[in-house]
C-alpha cells in the first residue's frame, strides 16, 4: 500500500487512499506518516513557535481524518495538494486567532536604494531572519514563494485581498534583504 | 525622478509583470539587475532550508479523537435511524387506531403524533444538522470539553433508547413527549458545547 522513497518520504497509493476515506484507522495512520513531516515544516515555517507548529499538525489531520470522506481527488499528487491546503489554512487560523499584527511599518520611501547599507555585524542567516518577520509577512513569503500558491489563494485563505498579500510579501523581501545584506 | 526599482515593481518583474518604466530601467540599470539576481537567490535559498521534524509524535492524540468522533457519529446515525422507525410505528398505529371503522379505539389520541411531538423531533433533527457542520470545525477539543461532550453523548444514546423502547411498549403521548423533549434538550446542550469551542477569529 505504501512505498518509501530513497528520501525516506512515504508515497501513500490510490488503494490507501481509498481505505483512508472509508474511515479505516490503520490507513489515516499511513496517511500521517507520509505527511507529518511535510504538515509540520510548513507549519513551523510560518507559526510562531514550536508548539503552535504541534497544534497545527494535530488539528490538520483531526481535519483529515473528519473530511478525507468527500476528498474527491485521485492520487497521491491531489492528496498532497489538499493536506497541504488544509495544514495551510489550519496555521493562518491560528495566526488570525493570536491577533499578531505587524507593528513595524515601511518606511515612506520603499525603494532598495533608500534602505540604509546593512551593518555586517547584525547581518542573519536566513532561518533567523525568517523568525524575525512578522506571522503574516512570513506566511505569506513562505506559501508564495516556497509552496507556490498564488496572491489570490492567499488572499482567500487570509480573507484579505489581492493587494494585502502582495505587499506583505513585498514587505517581507525589502526586511529580508536588509537583514541579509548581501547574501 | 526615482532612481531604482522598489521591491513591489522587482517582484512584478520576477513574475514577468511590471511597468514599461521598470522593465525599461532594469534592462540598463546594473543595481536593480543585482537586486533581481538577489531576489532569485533568496527564494532558492528558502526552497532549499530544509524539512523540520515534528518533535513528538502526534497521531495518539489525533486517532483517540478521530475514534472518539467516529463513535459519537455512528452512534448518533443509528439512534437517529430507530428514532425514525419508532416515530413511523407510532405515526402509523396512532392514524389507524384514530380512523377505524368503529370510530376511535381507546387511547388512540394518546399514541398519536401531535404538532408537538412533531415540532420536537423536527428540532432535535435540526440540531442533528447543526452539529454535523460544527463536526468539520478542526480545532482541537480540551479535557474539560471532551468530557462534557462524552457525557452529554451519553445521555442522549439513553434517552434514544427510551423512545425507542416507548415506541415499542405504545407508550403515551405524554411519555413520548417528554422523552423527545429531553433529547431536544440535551442535544441543544452538545451543540452550544461544540459551538463555544468554535470561538470567532478574526485578524
Amino acid at each position: 500500500m505504501t512505498r518509501a522513497t530513497t528520501l525516506g518520504v512515504v508515497v501513500l497509493d490510490d488503494i490507501a487512499i481509498e481505505r483512508a476515506r472509508t474511515g479505516d484507522l490503520g490507513a489515516l495512520e499511513r496517511v500521517y506518516r507520509a505527511y507529518e513531516g511535510l504538515v509540520y515544516s510548513l507549519a513551523r515555517r510560518i507559526c510562531r513557535t514550536e508548539e503552535d507548529a504541534e497544534d497545527v499538525l494535530q488539528e490538520t489531520f483531526l481535519e483529515v481524518c473528519r473530511s478525507i470522506r468527500g476528498f474527491r481527488g485521485t492520487g497521491p499528487g491531489s492528496l498532497t495538494a489538499w493536506v497541504k491546503r488544509v495544514a495551510a489554512s489550519k496555521a493562518l487560523m491560528r495566526i488570525r486567532r493570536q491577533k499578531y499584527r505587524d507593528a513595524d511599518e515601511l518606511p515612506e520611501d520603499g525603494s532598495l536604494a533608500a534602505q540604509r547599507p546593512p551593518d555586517v555585524g547584525l547581518q542573519l542567516d536566513l532561518e533567523a531572519a525568517l523568525t524575525r518577520l512578522s506571522e503574516t509577512s512570513r506566511a505569506v513569503v513562505w506559501m508564495h514563494d516556497v509552496e507556490g500558491y498564488t496572491h489570490e489563494d492567499i488572499a482567500e485563505m487570509m480573507g484579505k485581498t489581492v493587494s494585502f498579500s502582495k505587499s506583505q510579501l513585498a514587505r517581507a523581501h525589502t526586511r529580508l534583504r536588509g537583514w541579509l545584506g548581501e547574501e | 525622478m526615482r532612481k531604482h526599482c522598489t521591491m513591489n515593481e522587482l517582484l512584478a518583474l520576477r513574475e514577468g509583470e511590471g511597468t514599461a518604466w521598470a522593465r525599461e530601467h532594469l534592462d540598463g540599470c546594473s543595481f536593480c539587475q543585482r537586486e533581481l539576481e538577489l531576489l532569485h537567490g533568496r527564494v532558492a535559498a528558502l526552497r532549499a532550508l530544509p524539512a523540520i521534524r515534528p518533535p513528538r509524535d502526534r497521531w495518539t492524540v489525533v486517532r483517540e479523537q478521530a475514534a472518539r468522533e467516529q463513535r459519537g457519529t455512528r452512534l448518533r446515525r443509528t439512534a437517529w435511524g430507530a428514532l425514525a422507525l419508532a416515530a413511523s410505528v407510532t405515526l402509523m398505529v396512532g392514524v389507524k387506531a384514530l380512523n377505524s371503522p368503529d370510530g376511535p379505539m381507546p387511547g388512540a389520541e394518546e399514541t398519536a403524533m401531535t404538532p408537538e411531538l412533531t415540532e420536537l423531533m423536527s428540532r432535535s433533527r435540526d440540531l442533528e444538522a447543526a452539529l454535523e457542520s460544527y463536526g468539520t470545525d478542526g480545532r482541537v477539543l480540551n479535557a474539560r470539553a471532551a468530557g462534557i461532550i462524552a457525557g452529554l453523548e451519553d445521555r442522549i444514546a439513553v434517552v434514544d433508547a427510551g423512545i425507542v423502547q416507548a415506541g415499542v411498549r405504545r407508550d403515551t403521548r405524554g411519555d413520548l413527549v417528554d422523552l423527545w423533549r429531553s433529547r431536544v434538550d440535551l442535544m441543544d446542550a452538545l451543540v452550544n458545547a461544540h459551538v463555544t469551542r468554535a470561538a470567532y477569529v478574526g485578524f
